[in-house]
Order: C-alpha cells, then structure tokens, then sequence
C-alpha cells in the first residue's frame, strides 16, 4: 500500500475541495433564499421551505451557509498565498544567503514559531478591527514562518548544485540565478505548503470569527457559529440544524486540504 | 560544547521575551486613532482639553518614546501590568484568580494527550500499513480539522443538554458552597468536557510525531540485530524502540503545551471555564486592551517556560544528544 496511501488521500481530498469550490461559485444558483434577507419568522426548525431553518433574525441558514463557503475558502485561499509569498521571499533569500543575512533571518523565523500563535493573532486583530481584509492580514503574517523554513532548507541544497554553481560562474547576477535556478525549483514543495497553510488559515478564520472578530457584514461558517453560541443555539435541540452544519463544512474543507497536503508531501519527500 | 548550545537557545528566549514586550508597547502607539483611547481607556472626545493634558501626562504619553519604552520596561520587571479598564481591578490580581484553572485544564489535557497518542502512535506504526494504521491515521488527520469550538459546543450539546451528564459551563457550581469531597467531585465533573476537549485537539500531534519516530527507529540497524538474533516482538518494542523513540515526543509536548495553552482561549469560552483563556476573550470583547496584553506576556512565558523544561529534560531521556 506504500504509494497507494497518498493517492487514496490526495484524491478524496481533491473530490471534497472541488464540490465545496463549486458550491461556492455556483452560490446565487444554489442557494433557495437571500441569506441577507429576513425570509421567516426567527429560529424556525427545519421544514419544507427551509431545510435547516432559519437563525435568530429569520435569515434561511442553508443559505447563509452557502455563501458563507464564499468567505471561508476565499479567506483561506488567499491568507494562505499572503503566507507563501512572505514565506518564498524570506525562504529563499535566507537560503541562498545562508551565511549571515540567512542566518539573522532564520533566528527571526524561530522567534515567530515560539510566540504564543493563538493569544498573538487574537490581539492582533482585536487592535487592527474586524474586516475580511485585516483578518487575511493577520492570518498571513502569522503563519509564512513554517513555509519559510520548508523552502529555505530546499533552497540551501539547490544552491551547491551544479547547474546553479555553473550560472554563478559564469557571471550571472544573484537575482537572475534566483528567479531562473532556484524559484522554479522550490514549486513543488511551495505547492505543498501553501495548500497546509490553506488548511489552517480556514480553522484560524473560523476561531476569529467565532470570537467575534471576524467581518460583521460578510458572515462565514465561523460567523454563523459565532450567533449560534452568543443565542445559545447549543443549549437547545437547534444545536442539530444550527451548530453541526457549519462545523462540518469548516471541519470538511480543512480536512480536504490537509489530505492534498499530505499526499503532496508524501510524494516530494517519501518517507511512508 | 553543550554549555554554547544552552547559551544560544537562551538567547534566543531572551529575543521572544524582548520582541512580546514590544509589541505590546508598540501595537497600541501604532493604531490609527488616538493612543489615549487604547492606552487610558477613556472616551477622547468627550474630554476637555484639560482633563486630556492631565491623562496624557499621567500615563506618560507626552514623554519620548524612549522614555515611555523604557518605563514600560520597567513597570513589567517590577510585576506592574496596570488596572483594567472594565473592572478597575489590577490586572495581577485577575490573572492570579484565573491562571490555577487554566493550569488544571490545560495540565491534566496534556498528560491524556500524551498517554492516548504514545499509545495509538506506538501501534499504528508497528501494524504499518494495515487497516488498523490506515484507519487511525486518517482519524488523526479528521481530528486536526475539527474546529476547537465546534468540538466544545457539541460535547456540551451531548453530554450536558442531551444526556443531562455534565455542567455545561463554570469550574465550579455556582454558590452551593461545597467542601470536601463534594468540591472536589463538583471541580472534576467541571473539568471533564473542557479537558476531554483540549485532549482530543492535542492528540493528533503526539500521535504524529510517535509515529513518525518509531517508523525511523524501526528502520535501524540495531533494531534488525535485535530481530536477527532472536529477540522477540515484546523485547524489540520495549528494549530498544520505546527507549529511542520517546525523546523527540517530549519535545512535541513541550510546544504542544504552548498551544494547548493558546488553545484554550478557544476551549474556555465555550465552556465560560474562569480562566486565563476566558479572561483574554472577555478582554477583547470588552476593548479592555491591557488584560489582553498581560495575559499575552503571560502566555508567552507559559510558552517558554514550556520549551525550556523540554531543553532540560532532551539530555537526560536521550543520552546521544549529551555528547554531540
């Protein structure tokens, strides 16, 4: 089973990506009701007209859950490639100056892995305020240090290799052997990295949100849980329409990138 | 040798300590709007332009930056964290009130987490590649993806409100006075959700790593001695793959420590569990911007204290780390 393992994993996790993309794109068509339209009376239990009932403002939720896939994969989409572009630069910068600069670089990068992760974000956007913007931002700069690392050390073995040391002998200039030689190189373990962090940007949207500090206009899973916690939806029989659907499509979304994740780096770097 | 290794990472530390304290000191200065609101907590507009001068000279903000950095400094050294601006009380006093629940929680997950994923980890890689490790890997992989506070609102759905087993917030019940044993069973049945739930989360990554160890230590030299010259499955597990395993599972404890910790943030407010974790949600929720940063230092040095234990230990559980 060897190499079949990630296959296996890289395949459910690519089925379960693509349905929730494209019920995200296809969002206006799929969705029965305006999510931000008051359609019913308030904390209906699902029936005919509204499968999952609706919230404490009678907004329909399967609705509201629709779109809200918009802003969680796009959050997560887009916070986890603000990570791999800090990440790559400080990566690769770090690697092909593995003397001091590199070094410096590096000590910083572990600073950042120390810091309490959750307490820090959570300050952080509690100074910057609530918007979808800040909430990229912060979830971005905070999580570049892992795939910093990843792709420093691949670029510290692309550096001794022949064909870089060739070019750099030949005269070319440090920027052009870097953007020719080693960026290329390093895509396939960047690809690998950015999809993890796509995973974890997604939970780290929802924790935002749950607290409170996500965007209060644009509602994502995170938000949805965040109503159903502050109207105690779990303390009542809503728990079932209310609090498990949104908490299965952000469990189902991390989990499918992390299972594209895994068969990724199972396949740059066996070790099974 | 081993003397510069414990002096770099201790500088290191240092760096962590240092880099906290001044983002705490920056982060307020740097906000757009006025630092007056964020630092002294009053309503700028709604103040006359005495009564500002006068703040502003009493929190120090027409100082230099230097000045206020190094007052800053200073105030932390001596343990001086100000008041808050919701309850008015010192900061030092709330975090002593909440920190022993968060030690509890956080404590007693950990030790679970350690047990279960040792375990687990320890089987799945000796089956490797049979139903019984595909099948525990992908849990591990599925329980990685639970979003923390979804995990607490459905146990409280199930266990509290369902099945009507467990309180479903608090650490103890509210004015019954209990002593003794009573407290003690009240403070345990408290616990119980909140601790079932950061053990769960912190699992997958003891389970990981144990794997992942034991997969290389099985792929040794040594080890293939020890089957050649007979040793038997009990023997090998317990002779000479535990032994070598376990030394890279306590570094992971000790950061997943440091996370359990952050986690908690999370874990308590679900479950309104009075602890630190709690007190930074009820902070940012009511803008009461310095709990937030003091229970931000305090994590920090939760964190490092957390990772210097493991520096400590690393030597004495894996002796080939000594010489080297």
């Amino acid at each position: 089973m060897g190499s079949r393992l990630p296959t296996l994993f890289g395949i459910t996790g690519g089925c379960i990506v693509m349905i929730l993309v494209g019920g995200s794109v296809l969002a206006p068509w799929l969705a029965p009701y305006d999510p931000s339209e008051r359609v019913a009376r308030p904390f209906l239990p699902p029936g005919s007209e509204h499968l999952l009932g609706t919230n404490d403002v009678g907004q329909d939720l399967l609705s509201e859950l629709i779109f809200g896939a918009r802003v969680s994969l796009s959050v997560g989409i887009v916070a986890a490639a603000v990570a791999l572009l800090i990440g790559t630069a400080v990566g690769v910068i770090a690697g092909y100056y593995p003397k001091r600069l590199g070094t410096i670089m590096m000590r910083g990068v572990d600073v950042i892995l120390i810091l309490p992760f959750l307490p820090l974000l959570i300050v952080l956007a509690a100074y910057l305020g609530r918007s979808l913007v800040n909430t990229i931002l912060v979830i971005g700069i905070l999580i570049w240090a892992e795939p910093a690392r990843i792709i420093r050390s691949q670029v510290l073995s692309l550096r001794a290799r022949e064909y870089v040391l060739a070019a750099r002998s030949m005269g070319a200039p440090d920027r052009w052997t870097i953007l020719r030689h080693i960026v290329p190189r390093t895509a396939l373990l960047a690809t690998g990295s950015f999809v993890r962090a796509v995973s974890s940007a997604i939970l780290l949207e929802a924790s935002l949100s749950f607290l409170g500090l996500g965007d209060p206009i644009q509602k994502s899973w995170g938000s949805t849980l965040f109503w159903a916690q502050a109207r105690g939806a779990f303390l009542t029989p809503a728990w079932k329409w209310w609090v498990l659907p949104p908490g299965l499509l952000i469990m189902l979304s991390a989990l499918g990138f992390a299972l594209i994740a895994f068969s990724l780096e199972e396949r740059i770097n066996p070790r099974l | 040798m081993r003397r510069r290794i414990d002096l770099r990472q201790l500088a290191q530390y240092g760096t962590v300590v240092v880099v906290a304290v001044t983002l705490n000191f920056l982060l307020p200065r740097l906000m757009p709007g006025n630092p007056l609101a964020l630092i002294a907590g009053v309503d700028v507009g709604l103040l006359s332009p005495e009564d500002r001068a006068e703040i502003v000279a009493r929190v120090g903000l027409d100082a230099p930056l230097w000045k206020q950095y190094l007052r800053y400094w200073g105030d932390i050294l001596t343990g001086d964290f100000g008041y808050s601006f919701r309850s008015k009380r010192p900061i030092v006093d709330m975090i002593r009130d909440r920190l022993p629940w968060t030690l509890l929680i956080t404590g007693l997950s950990l030790i679970v987490s350690a047990v279960v994923g040792v375990i687990l980890g320890a089987i799945s890689a000796w089956r490797r590649g049979t139903k019984t490790d595909l099948g525990m890997l992908s849990g591990m992989i599925s329980i990685e993806s639970l979003p923390s506070f979804w995990l607490g609102m459905l146990l409280i759905s199930l266990f509290a409100v369902q099945w009507r087993l467990l309180p479903s917030f608090g650490a103890v019940t509210p004015a019954a006075d209990l002593a003794g044993w009573a407290h003690v069973r009240d403070v345990v049945g408290h616990a119980l959700l909140p601790v079932a739930t950061l053990s769960i989360l912190a699992t997958p990554g003891v389970y990981m790593t144990m794997r992942y160890s034991m997969l290389e230590t099985l792929g040794e030299d040594y080890i293939r001695t020890a089957r050649a010259k007979g040793s038997g499955d009990r023997r090998v597990l317990f002779g000479h793959v535990a032994r070598n395993t376990i030394a890279p599972v306590i570094t992971v404890l000790a950061i997943r420590l440091g996370f359990a910790f952050g986690g908690t943030v999370i874990v308590e407010t679900v479950f309104s569990y009075p602890g630190l974790g709690r007190l930074v949600f009820e902070a940012v929720s009511g803008r009461d911007y310095p709990v937030m940063q003091a229970a931000f230092l305090v994590f920090t040095a939760a964190v490092l204290v957390a990772n210097l234990v493991a520096d400590l230990l690393y030597p004495l559980i894996d002796p080939r780390t000594r010489a080297s």
